[in-house]
């Protein structure tokens, strides 16, 4: 056993695919029985689906063809299960590499690719998605996601009893971001005003090369506690466990319990980034462990328990090599953006200084009669 | 159908600009798949393996186990469909120019190292060393609308030749700077008489209004017959033959003009002080010259030969220059002395002086004057009555130049005076011409700017 | 025409957001002390008697969370008005103001404009202690995606807060610390032009002087004392640090030729650096001398008992024309 996994947390898949809901753990139980047999082949097909998007960005870096991939390998029941105990009407402000999560939400995933190619720097809409630009810098968008639930809070759209009106947030953020003051402030600004947010750590162990034993001295889904926000530890591995927890957590923040922290424990099977070498420190067994500890497999292993055969496999497969092939197609196919791109959105406003250089740029390109 | 694709080795590593060959994992004749690991390389930061991007047969390995190779430089080629996705981007490059590039990595480990690979983005741009686009138009002005434009050319009009300083050698604000293009003023030229030495408003107002002095005023060009033949008969044929009648050979008339010449004095001392004229002599006498030159080329009748038939009008200056040596006066000339510039004819004027010092002038160096000049001012006097050159029309006499009182704007001040007399022959050049062409010579005296045409 | 008011730039500002918060609801007020106390300057006295604490609420101690919940609230939909107490304490949001709330807008390419408005009061003259003194413009006027203004007056701090409230992108609005207290009339019925011109507050032949917030009226009285001795400055307030309203600057200083930056942060890499360096590109050939910044020294602001030698006055700023007219 990893000595990360000495702490109690919330598991209702065991690594070998047993369902069982301890006791004490009935609240989320709760959330499982609620669940069709759909709703388990739709959490397998979009865990497969953010795999094979994964490899196929993976390789088109390879290839040149992506400035840069984050891979989200060894995570996807973390947040395929985690998105899906998003609500309707909920706000998602992720960190970087929350592919799973915005499967869940109808993100185009070329959107993902065109921002790591580099065309542009997001751009999807987050109020139509509810899922929120990525965010860079570590820890920024936790605040942005606290203040977005302050709002919500002053807008009154918490604990009314209106499903169809109440919403709450959740923001994404890992193990190596809890040492941003960032996410402090976070919580001290949401236990203040008691806003309906739900802080989703994703402990993949690893932040680059710094481990977590090396980022605190206490378990992070302790972190809020002196600020006055409770947390609980899941095992990240178990999609069950990461939608139910997520979906009660969720749902009590809409109802008015102020704000929640999980830490979903996982493992960062990838490396970072493909600028990245994870064998310079990190085990072979250690990684070894953890791929044992696939979360596809083990929610394969229940899925055929539950009678599920070959055929659904072999469907989502093929499906998954078509997807592969899309994107690689779409993203070869990705124009240059125009230079008009650059200075369109920095003002919502007109603004002289970006008027007059775009006009000078145009005109400098120009000069050049369309010749290289 | 089917074509050859190339795979050009990508930067995997945010900036990356190499890699190491580390081992092939295929060989040329293999089917590949997209995707299929073909080849593990070593980079500055890890060691990767790359995955194809097209399927096909492998038909060349570009680069040997061990090579270093620039990002960017194609390592395989293969044959891959017409529409093979991952082949688009693939660049095409003779496998000679990529050996060689292979053998100049290897070969420059040094330049290698001082390479300094960044930690993100997309790989650096451009590994093969910068290159200027070529530019269609002219340099693209930073102004908006709302701020005036500043003209393209804002240098010097060509039309003012080498200025004797270059231009940011003379101290000047930038809107005199300014100025003096819109008007044509040689900074370099204009004498400075700011507090700091540099030139003022004022300075260049003056130098200016010098110059359009100038403008209004037209040199005639050139006639391009070397020489141009009036008859002599009906009127002036009869005052010619009235004049031989006459007690005098050729009739000589002499007039006098005083001039300030206060702005000669200071031209040449300016000429004196730069540097295209050091070594050289400068004179009064030099500005005089070529003030005759272009009173000349305004007058030509007093460039000219009288004979019994035909007066001949010079379209040519061969320019005489009495001097007193100790053989006696003689009058050496400067053969096409009105085609050259100030400095050459500086030039020829010092050599001239010296040759007829040395006594060296030879019969050539006196034969064919058209007009003289008789430089009696460095004897003292003021001026006189020169006695013409024989085959020629005019002579001109300049005298001292000295402070004298002057009147300038109603008030009595010392300038620089100097009188000009000349003499002409009266067959051939009329009082009329003959006061306009001493005139003119006085015009420059005063004010040499005129000469800068 | 207009009904005039007299009042102190604390109390404009003050008018002018309550004026903006009974016109839109969406309009919060926080930062540290800013409710029942009014602020540490008292800007904001009385707003929560009236308004209650759903528009204007005490933040914690935290200024990146000060910025980044402002930027959040104003995803959601509100029009943040944020205090950051001392413009020396500005820095642990540097972070959030400059990588987040300047680039939301870009980012999200239009989706998230950012009507966030963060008061900060800046600038020296009051003898405090260290880090409450300081004129740290430039860092955020030199990020694109930013506005930055400072009103000088009460009429236009009454009426600016109201522009920077309405504006869609992020504004940082400087507020002259030591001039809270000078008195001007206010015209409640009518701006007097739009949020980022400048305005000729004096007109003068032989020099301009570029200035804005605290240094303005310190060039007013150079340039009145200057008149005595036969000299005619033109003062142009900036008002806008940034965009800066070039054209105004350039008009002057193609009249005059001459032009003077006066500004109380270290001049280098400064807002005076960038008058000087780009009304040296626009006016080349008016300038009869180089653009002279009057600032204060490339040091930490000085102890008390010092800055009335580090901060420009008068004398400072005559100098300054003196030496510019010598060229």
């Amino acid at each position: 056993m990893n000595e990360n996994e000495s702490v109690p947390m919330v598991q209702l898949l065991s690594p070998e695919g047993d369902f069982a809901v301890p006791k004490h753990y009935a609240e989320y139980g709760q959330y499982i029985e609620r669940l069709t047999e759909e709703d388990f082949l739709k959490f397998y097909r979009d865990m497969a689906r953010c795999r094979r998007f994964d490899n196929e960005a993976t390789a088109l870096q390879r290839q040149g063809q992506l400035g840069l991939w984050i891979p989200a390998i060894g995570q996807e029941a973390a947040q395929i299960g985690s998105g899906y105990g998003v609500g309707k009407n909920d706000h998602i402000f992720p960190s970087y590499r929350e592919h799973g999560v915005a499967i869940t939400h109808g993100i185009e995933l070329m959107s993902i690719l065109k921002m790591l190619r580099g065309v542009n720097h997001g751009g999807w809409n987050p109020e139509e998605t509810r899922f929120h630009l990525y965010a860079i810098v570590l820890g920024s968008q936790v605040l942005h996601a606290t203040g977005y639930a302050m709002g919500v809070k002053f807008d009154g759209k918490v604990g009314t009893g209106n499903l169809e009106e109440d919403l709450a947030v959740i923001s994404y953020f890992g193990d190596g971001a809890t040492a941003e003051g960032d996410i402090s402030e976070s919580f001290l600004f949401a236990a203040n005003t008691q806003s309906p947010i739900v802080f989703f750590c994703q402990n993949n162990q690893w932040a680059i090369s710094s481990p977590t034993a090396s980022q605190t001295r206490v378990p992070l889904y302790q972190r809020g506690q002196g600020f006055g926000v409770p947390g609980i530890r899941i095992d990240g591995n178990d999609i069950l466990a990461s939608y139910a927890v997520t979906a009660k957590h969720m749902d009590d923040a809409r109802e008015g319990a102020g704000p929640f922290m999980i830490e979903a424990l996982t493992y960062r099977i990838g490396a970072h980034t493909t600028s990245d070498d994870p064998t310079k420190y990190r085990s072979e067994e250690e990684v070894a462990y953890w791929t044992a500890r696939d979360p596809l497999k083990r929610f394969e292993t229940f899925l055929r328990r539950q009678g599920i055969n070959d055929d659904f496999f072999n469907e989502v497969a093929e499906a998954g090599e078509k997807l592969a092939t899309e994107i690689r197609e779409a993203t070869f196919a990705l124009p240059q953006p125009p230079l008009e791109n650059m200075f369109k959105y920095v003002y919502s406003e007109p603004h002289p200084v970006i008027e007059e250089q775009l006009d000078w740029l145009k005109r400098y390109e120009a000069s050049f009669g369309g010749e290289n | 159908m089917s074509k050859i694709a190339y795979f050009n080795l990508p930067d995997v590593g945010e900036g990356l600009t190499e890699a190491e060959i580390v081992s092939w994992k295929v060989k040329p004749g293999d089917t590949v798949t997209v995707n299929q690991v073909i080849v593990e390389i070593e980079t500055a930061k890890s060691l990767v393996e790359l995955p194809c991007p097209f399927a096909g047969v492998i038909s060349e390995l570009m680069a040997a186990e061990g090579d270093t190779v620039e990002v960017g430089k194609p390592i395989i080629s293969a044959t891959v469909a017409d529409d093979a996705v991952g082949a688009t981007v693939a660049q095409a490059e003779s496998v000679a120019a990529v050996h060689q590039a292979v053998a100049d990595v290897a070969a420059s480990a040094a330049a290698a190292e001082e390479r300094t690979p960044n930690l993100v983005g997309y790989g650096v741009a451009d590994p093969n060393g910068p290159i200027r686009r070529k530019r269609s138009a002219a340099p693209v002005s930073t102004n908006t609308s709302a701020i005036t434009a500043i003209p393209a050319a804002a240098a010097v009009p060509g039309h003012l030749a080498v200025p004797t300083h270059p231009e940011t050698q003379v101290l000047a604000k930038p809107p005199i700077r300014k100025l003096a293009a819109d008007l044509g003023v040689d900074l370099g030229k204009v004498t400075p008489t700011g507090l700091n030495g540099d030139i003022t408003r004022e300075d260049v107002l003056g130098s200016a209004s010098q110059a359009s002095v100038f403008r209004n005023l037209s040199t005639p060009a050139v006639p391009s017959e070397r020489e141009e033949r009036i008859p002599v008969k009906g009127v002036r044929k009869a005052i010619a033959n009235a004049m031989v009648s006459s007690a005098f050979t050729a009739p000589h008339v002499s007039i006098f003009v005083d001039v300030d010449a206060t702005r000669t004095m200071e031209y040449v001392k300016r000429l004196k002080a730069s540097t295209d004229f050091a070594g050289t002599k400068v004179t009064p006498l030099l500005i005089m010259a070529k003030a005759m030159m272009w009173a000349v080329r305004r007058n030509p009748m007093v460039n000219a030969t009288f004979t019994a038939e035909e007066i001949i009008v010079h379209n040519f200056v061969n320019f005489g220059i009495a001097a007193a040596t100790p053989r006696g006066l003689i009058v050496p000339n400067i053969k096409d002395a009105d085609k050259m510039s100030m400095l050459e004819l500086a030039q020829a004027i010092e050599q001239l002086a010296a040759t007829a010092r040395e006594g060296k002038t030879t019969p050539a160096d006196m034969k064919d004057g058209t007009i003289t000049i008789t430089n009696i001012g460095v004897f003292g006097v003021d001026t006189g009555t020169p006695i013409l050159n024989p085959g020629e029309v005019a002579i001109v006499a300049l005298g001292s130049i000295r402070p004298k009182p002057w009147v300038v704007n109603n008030e009595i001040q010392v300038r620089q005076v100097t009188t000009i007399g000349a003499t002409f022959d009266h067959r051939v050049v009329d009082g009329d011409v003959a006061s306009r062409f001493v005139q003119d010579v006085a015009s420059v005296i005063e004010e040499p700017a005129l000469l800068l045409d | 025409m207009g009904n005039f008011v007299e009042m102190p730039i604390a109390k404009a500002i003050n008018a002018g957001l309550r004026k903006a918060m009974h016109e839109d609801a969406k309009i919060l007020v926080f930062g540290q002390d800013v409710a029942q106390l009014g602020g540490v300057f008292r800007v904001t006295e009385g707003i929560h008697a009236e308004f209650g604490d759903s528009r204007i609420f005490n933040s914690p101690i935290a200024e990146s969370g000060i910025v980044g919940t402002a930027i959040g609230l104003a995803m959601r939909g509100y029009r943040p008005v944020a205090e950051i107490q001392f413009e020396g304490f500005i820095f642990p949001a540097f972070d959030q103001i400059t990588t987040q709330l300047a680039k939301m807008q870009n980012r999200s390419e239009g989706h998230h404009p950012m009507p966030v408005v963060i008061r900060v009061p800046f600038g020296g003259g009051i003898g405090a202690v260290e880090h409450h003194s300081e004129s740290p413009e430039s860092y955020f006027a030199h990020t694109p995606g930013l506005r930055v203004v400072s009103p000088s007056n009460a009429n236009d701090a009454y009426w600016m807060i109201q522009q920077a409230i309405r504006s869609t992108d992020p504004v940082l609005f400087f507020e002259p610390k030591r001039r809270y207290w000078q008195k001007g009339q206010v015209n409640l019925d009518t701006p007097p032009q739009d949020l980022h011109s400048a305005r000729v507050l004096r007109e003068g032949n032989d020099v301009t002087i570029a200035t804005y917030g605290p240094m303005v009226h310190t060039s007013l009285q150079a340039a009145e004392i200057a008149a005595t001795e036969g000299i005619s400055i033109e003062v142009i307030d900036l008002r806008s640090i940034s965009p800066i309203d070039f054209p105004t600057i350039i008009e002057s200083v193609k009249k005059t030729g001459r032009l003077i930056t006066v500004s109380e942060a270290p001049n280098s890499f400064s807002i005076a650096s960038e008058l000087s360096a780009r009304i040296t590109e626009e006016c080349f050939y008016h300038l009869q001398a180089p653009v002279i910044r009057v600032g204060g020294f490339d040091i930490p602001y000085p102890a008390a008992k010092l800055e009335e030698i580090y901060l420009p006055d008068a004398d400072r700023i005559l100098e300054a024309v003196d030496r510019s007219r010598a060229y």
